[in-house]
């Protein structure tokens, strides 16, 4: 599992892309209602950090 | 049709059953006949984690076998569908806490009126069809979110006949010291036991409303389904309800109940391969915004899941033809009634900006877009 930040065009943080262990992917809104962004921020809260976004 | 009024209980119907609550609308449980399946009808080699097939119910496992989840046609009379457990890899000693069970989570503003917290909550009564070729002692289980610590109250029922379907009821008394939020997040989550280790069993099992209790949670006497690659489970005609009773279950349309589903999953796109599922603008040689209308209201913005990036392609001006092959999808700036997917291309001059652009299926009929807002 693995979290990397995606930036929209404007080059500000648009979403969180999640790649499960059987690589399918998934992309998460900030939204503190959604689940999977609830489960990042929990996972982040515990010290990790997601792949930061493409240059 | 006679009726007679029953004191302050409600409301006798010629059928014999005492009717509490209004029959429609009554049903706090989504998908309780099981006909909707919009991910697919089955899923195999499910080992871990929450799992969907048919909609609003997850299947939850760790480490306790390997399932098969299905709709199944196999179903008492009048109803047209159930869900189907089959194991497929046994786990006759399941250790700790590792448990499987399936669940369906209610949001909590659809349960504003069993006033929880004050001395008029309300009495609930979970009733459900059942099947099995493994009798014994089950659990079932309500976990309340909101209050702090979180509330549960469990109940045992018992599968008596092998491969016979059985009805069940379970009566819930209020929580008159519970919590449930008025807002969008989960309220209940509906938990059936399917087999546990021995640290969710360990202590009596709490069958009045309490702080929950890990070792409390499943009756000592759970069978562990997993315990053979002959066992099963099906289940259906799920209804949870105001009353001491359990009363006829509330048989919805189709499009009632699916609209009700895609509060909380909807699916676009697999209709043929090269099924358009929306249409944008570029925001540049390699951006695409594509705006797609949800189907319903969501319960927040969702997530949006895809297939295959390369299961997709956008169309845009020109000669017939000219396409552009999808190398990234990402939802940006959506909310709970629309989404906009923000799909990247290789830099295409042709493309350009402020061009109409039709995001399809790259002649598969793979190509799928999901929008989850589950629970």
């Amino acid at each position: 599992m693995q979290y990397k930040i995606i930036n929209d065009a404007y080059g500000n943080v648009g979403s969180i892309e999640l790649t499960k262990e059987d690589n399918t992917k998934i992309s998460i809104p900030l939204d503190e209602a959604n689940t999977d962004y609830q489960e990042f921020l929990s996972w982040k809260s515990e010290g990790n950090e997601p792949e930061p976004a493409d240059e | 049709m006679s009726l007679a009024l029953n004191g302050t209980n409600g409301v006798t119907y010629n059928d014999g059953t005492l009717q509490s609550s209004a029959p429609v609308g009554k049903n706090l449980i989504i998908n309780g006949d099981m006909k909707i399946a919009q991910r697919g009808t089955s899923a195999t080699g499910i080992a871990s984690g929450n799992n969907f097939v048919l909609d609003r119910f997850i299947f939850n496992t760790g480490s306790i076998g390997t399932w098969t989840l299905s709709q199944d046609t196999d179903a008492p009379d009048g109803f047209s569908n159930s869900m189907k457990l089959q194991c497929t890899t046994a786990n006759a000693s399941p250790t700790g806490t590792n448990w499987c069970n399936f669940q369906q989570r209610i949001e909590a503003q659809n349960l504003q009126h069993l006033a929880y917290g004050t001395s008029s909550a309300k009495t609930i009564t979970l009733s459900f069809w059942v099947k099995s070729n493994k009798t014994g002692t089950y659990t079932a289980m309500i976990y309340g979110y909101d209050s702090s610590p979180a509330r549960t109250i469990s109940a045992e029922y018992t599968i008596s006949a092998a491969d016979t379907w059985e009805k069940k009821t379970i009566t819930f008394a209020g929580d008159s010291s519970g919590q449930i939020d008025n807002d969008n997040g989960a309220g209940f989550n509906i938990y059936w036991a399917l087999g546990t280790g021995p640290d969710r069993k360990s202590s009596p099992l709490q069958t009045s409303w309490g702080a929950y209790d890990s070792t409390a949670f499943v009756s000592s006497s759970q069978v562990n389904l997993a315990d053979s690659t002959s066992n099963y489970i099906n289940i259906t005609g799920v209804q949870l309800e105001v009353g001491e009773n359990a009363t006829p279950f509330e048989n919805r349309m189709y499009s009632q109940e699916l609209a009700m589903c895609q509060r909380y999953f909807q699916s676009f796109g697999g209709s043929n391969v090269a099924d358009t599922v929306g249409q944008g603008t570029s925001f540049s040689t390699t951006n695409t915004y594509v705006l797609i209308h949800l189907l319903q209201t969501m319960r927040s913005v969702p997530s949006l899941g895809y297939s295959a990036v390369g299961d997709w392609r956008l169309h845009y001006p020109g000669v017939i033809g000219l396409e552009a092959t999808v190398m990234a999808i990402a939802t940006n700036e959506s909310n709970n009634t629309k989404v906009i997917v923000n799909t990247t291309t290789a830099t295409n001059a042709s493309m350009g900006g402020g061009k109409c652009i039709q995001l399809s299926a790259d002649s598969t009929i793979n190509a799928r877009l999901t929008f989850s807002a589950e629970l």
